[in-house]
């Protein structure tokens, strides 16, 4: 599945997108596959007291998660999943 | 008094009569000061029906009883004014370093009116006041101005001022000042031109004082930590600025493509706030007593489109950009230095062109009006050429100087300018965001964004998410970041700090620096009252409800690609009932019982 | 080891939280003209500079202030100005090479960075680092790191 990532996110992990290679069944899988690969600097941006921060925009195929099933939602291998970290405004 | 100095300066320009009168503390306790005391002198002096261009209209400058000390990115201005551009009230908001001059001279206001026979500019310096010859003046841009008028005056001189778009009454052509910020929106610059007036220029040895130190510095402290702990206030805004949300708004499908003929733009992502601060960001910037420095000092260096100054912020870049097609952010970068150093607002202008773009592609303007400019989609060198040509007044640019409506209504199409009361809707998609569109409708100076910026629940999800497709409570949200944001202006505090604090933290400052109490319900309020103070100036000025409108493409045309495809907007079903929350009847009139409630007369 | 207010011009953004901080400590009220630190902006390039008193260890203020108001405390090597010796001549303003002797009109006094006694207010108030209260000998230790970063890159290649 293809991962975009934006502000912070693409210094912290050094890519603008990348096709994940192991596809999970749900963002919240997915997101602790990377936190396990990119660590904490990428955790601190999109984790608060264990849960995803209110405050971060994950996108699957462009719809907010926190409108689905945040954690929760499902994932399909050709979704196309967008991150930003809470940085924007204005 | 303290936080207000107490003092009004007000200049008749036909007469050259220049007098000070105090500030009257009860009007100062209802309506605040900046955008609120504004409206208040208009309402109370300008008969509304005026002609924005006349020397009946009133252009009055005003900081607000923030401005000057060190609550936490509350340096801001308002300039109030009925608008050139849209014939409805208008208040452009602008930060910089002038606004707390002004306090520190010794004024909260100063009041232009009449006109001048010749130009003229304004020298503040503490109690002396000169209206001075501008005929030397008359023609420079914005760096021209300021450097000829601080070498008569002072090296250090604040200056707000217009440049030649200004000058030329260009309808949306807008006040700079400290070079780079612009109090933007509805063509104040205009009317400051129509009154011969090209600076104003300050300095001021005074002080703002305090009613409680102590209290103050410890809600001081509290507020700066609350949005230094934000990541978009404390961290965000310094690395990315506003252009940041270029991406964010693309990835949800809500950014309005080819004059919002789509919402979505496939290379969004090389106009966006990472690429800027990767390629063209030297430094960033902070207004005085800024704590969060969203400014983007920028340099292009490529000889096409070489340039320095500030910007773009995420609007200008939206509207040079995605709106005209165009994905070359340096020539998006020189478009918005064109527009800062000629006094152009960069929204109006932009999406001026996006519209004309438009009209150009159905060949209801062709290259012969243009004058030969190929004013095709995407085509980079002919916005920069058509935003040049407006801001000198040549060309094709005489055309473009009257906004899109004007434009488009020209051609027999107004239905394809992007605007509401004639003011061009800003870079956030109404039909993949209800809130928004309910408040670019209901925005008393026109289309704006900032009036009411539920963006922050409806996307970014602060101070709390809500859906952006449902109705279901929009015009409550609406009404209540009208509101704030309204008594926030009439501070002098910027929206930003609002990445961090509310309404509880802004009446403590308020509180103990003038020493009048203001609880979070006080506070609200009083952004009540403005609000409803400006509708009825746009009431009596003609506006109607049928104002209270978005372009058609908005309610009937679809977006055709991206996440929010086949989303429109459903203002019609929000607008009766934020009209009845409002206290307004059906014709969106304040009722006497709302009127009584505020204080208001009928 | 003594303190220094290490200025990092690169950092400041001319939000002039500094004088307003100052002047709030030193006066009670918010009035830049009257503040012992300003900020210098050049307008077209955006680039602002703190500038404050630097404690000169040869201190042309002192050299030539006759009452001897201005001395120069051996244990802290902060250079001090007394009030009340003080008689306003105004040659501290004149000697001082960069300007950070300020005369106040209003209040009829010389205006000079005092450390706010140790716990400057400025750098408190700093939203930037711009202006740092740091120990002398670890003052430039963030400019060589970052500087020497640069040798490193070239020399990983």
């Amino acid at each position: 599945m293809k991962i975009q990532y934006f502000a912070l996110l693409r210094d912290i992990t050094g890519k603008k997108e990348e096709d994940w290679p192991q596809p999970e069944a749900t963002v919240g899988q997915l997101v602790r596959d990377l936190v396990a690969h990119y660590g904490h600097a990428f955790e601190r941006w999109v984790m608060k007291d264990g849960d995803l921060w209110d405050l971060v925009i994950i996108l699957v195929n462009g719809h907010d998660v926190r409108h689905m099933q945040r954690f929760n939602t499902p994932l399909a291998p050709d979704d196309t999943v967008v991150i930003f970290p809470p940085v924007g405004g204005g | 008094m303290y936080g207000w100095i107490g003092k009004v300066l007000r200049v008749n320009l036909s007469t050259g009569k220049i007098s000070t009168e105090a500030l009257d503390p009860a009007v100062a306790k209802d309506y605040l000061g900046a955008r609120g005391l504004g409206t208040k002198f208009m309402v109370d002096e300008v008969d509304p029906k005026v002609d924005p261009l006349s020397p009946e209209n009133k252009l009055i400058f005003l900081p607000g009883p923030l401005t000057g000390s060190f609550a936490p990115s509350a340096g801001r201005y308002t300039v109030v004014t009925k608008g050139a551009l849209t014939g409805a009230i208008a208040s452009a908001n602008s930060g910089g370093t002038w606004g707390p001059e002004l306090k520190f001279a010794g004024y909260d206001a100063v009041i232009f009116e009449g006109a001048a026979p010749k130009p003229v500019y304004l020298w503040i310096k503490d109690q002396t006041v000169e209206i001075r010859d501008a005929s030397h003046i008359w023609g420079k841009d914005v760096p021209g101005t300021s450097d000829a008028i601080r070498a008569e005056t002072d090296d250090d001189a604040k200056i707000a001022c217009i440049g030649p778009g200004g000058e030329n009454k260009v309808l949306f052509a807008c006040i700079m000042n400290d070079l780079h910020r612009a109090a933007g929106r509805s063509g104040t610059g205009a009317v400051m031109g129509s009154k011969n007036l090209k600076a104003v220029a300050v300095v001021g040895t005074g002080a703002v004082t305090c009613a409680d130190p102590k209290t103050f510095e410890r809600a001081v402290m509290t507020a700066r930590d609350m949005i230094q702990k934000h990541p978009v206030g404390g961290t965000g805004l310094r690395l990315y600025g506003t252009d940041v949300l270029t991406n964010i708004l693309n990835s949800i499908g809500a950014y309005p493509t080819k004059n919002f003929q789509d919402g979505h733009f496939p290379t969004a992502d090389k106009l966006g706030g990472e690429t800027l601060s990767a390629t063209l960001l030297q430094r960033p910037k902070g207004c005085f007593s800024c704590i969060i420095s969203c400014g983007r000092v920028t340099k292009v260096t490529n000889p096409k489109y070489a340039g320095e100054g500030e910007g773009p912020e995420y609007e200008t870049s939206w509207g040079f950009g995605g709106d005209c097609m165009i994905d070359d952010l340096e020539a998006v970068t020189k478009a918005n230095f064109i527009c800062n150093e000629y006094g152009l607002d960069t929204i109006t202008m932009a999406a001026t062109i996006a519209c004309a773009m438009e009209l150009y592609d159905k060949g209801l303007i062709t290259r012969e009006d243009t004058g030969g400019l190929a004013l095709e989609w995407g085509n980079a060198e002919a916005m920069v050429e058509a935003t040049r040509l407006t801001a000198i007044g040549e060309g094709f640019g005489k055309k473009l100087a009257v906004g899109s409506y004007r434009l488009a209504d020209s051609v027999g199409h107004p239905e394809l300018s992007m605007t509401v009361k004639k003011q061009e809707i800003p870079a956030y998609d109404a039909r993949a965001i209800q809130g928004i569109g309910l408040n670019y409708a209901t925005a008393n100076c026109g289309a704006a964004h900032v009036r009411g910026y539920t963006i922050a629940p409806e996307v970014l999800g602060t101070p709390m998410k809500v859906d952006k497709d449902t109705i279901d409570g929009k015009p409550e949200l609406v009404i209540t970041f009208q509101n704030l944001t309204a008594a926030l202006d009439a501070t002098g505090s910027c929206l930003f700090a609002t990445f961090g604090i509310g309404a509880p933290q802004l009446a403590d400052m308020l509180s103990a620096i003038t020493g009048v109490a203001y609880t979070a319900e006080d506070f609200m309020k009083c952004g009540d009252r403005i609000y409803n103070l400006e509708r009825q100036f746009n009431l009596a000025a003609g506006l109607t409800a049928k104002d209270d409108a978005l372009p058609p493409r908005l309610l009937q045309e679809p977006i055709k690609t991206g996440p929010s495809a086949g989303m429109l907007s459903r203002l019609p079903e929000m607008l009766p009932v934020y009209y009845q929350l409002r206290g307004w009847d059906e014709n969106g009139v304040p009722t006497p019982a709302k009127l009584g409630e505020l204080g208001l007369a009928a | 080891m003594a303190k220094m207010l290490m200025i990092n011009a690169d950092k400041c953004t001319g939000c002039r939280n500094c004088e307003l901080a100052c002047s709030m400590e030193h006066e009670g009220v918010f009035r830049p003209d009257a503040t012992r630190v300003h900020v210098y902006t050049w307008e077209r390039e955006g680039f602002s500079v703190p500038m404050m008193c630097q404690h000169c260890r040869d201190a042309p203020c002192i050299t030539v202030c006759t009452p001897h108001a201005l001395t120069r405390d051996p244990a802290t090597g902060w250079v001090n100005l007394d009030d009340a010796k003080c008689i306003g001549c105004k040659m501290c303003v004149q000697a001082c090479p960069f300007g950070n002797a300020i005369w106040d009109e209003l209040n009829h006094k010389v205006l000079k960075c005092d450390y706010c006694g140790g716990d400057p207010a400025c750098a408190k108030f700093c939203p930037n680092h711009a202006i740092e209260w740091v120990d002398d000998l670890i003052a430039t230790r963030t400019r060589k790191r970052a500087f020497s970063e640069k040798f490193k890159q070239a020399f990983s290649e």
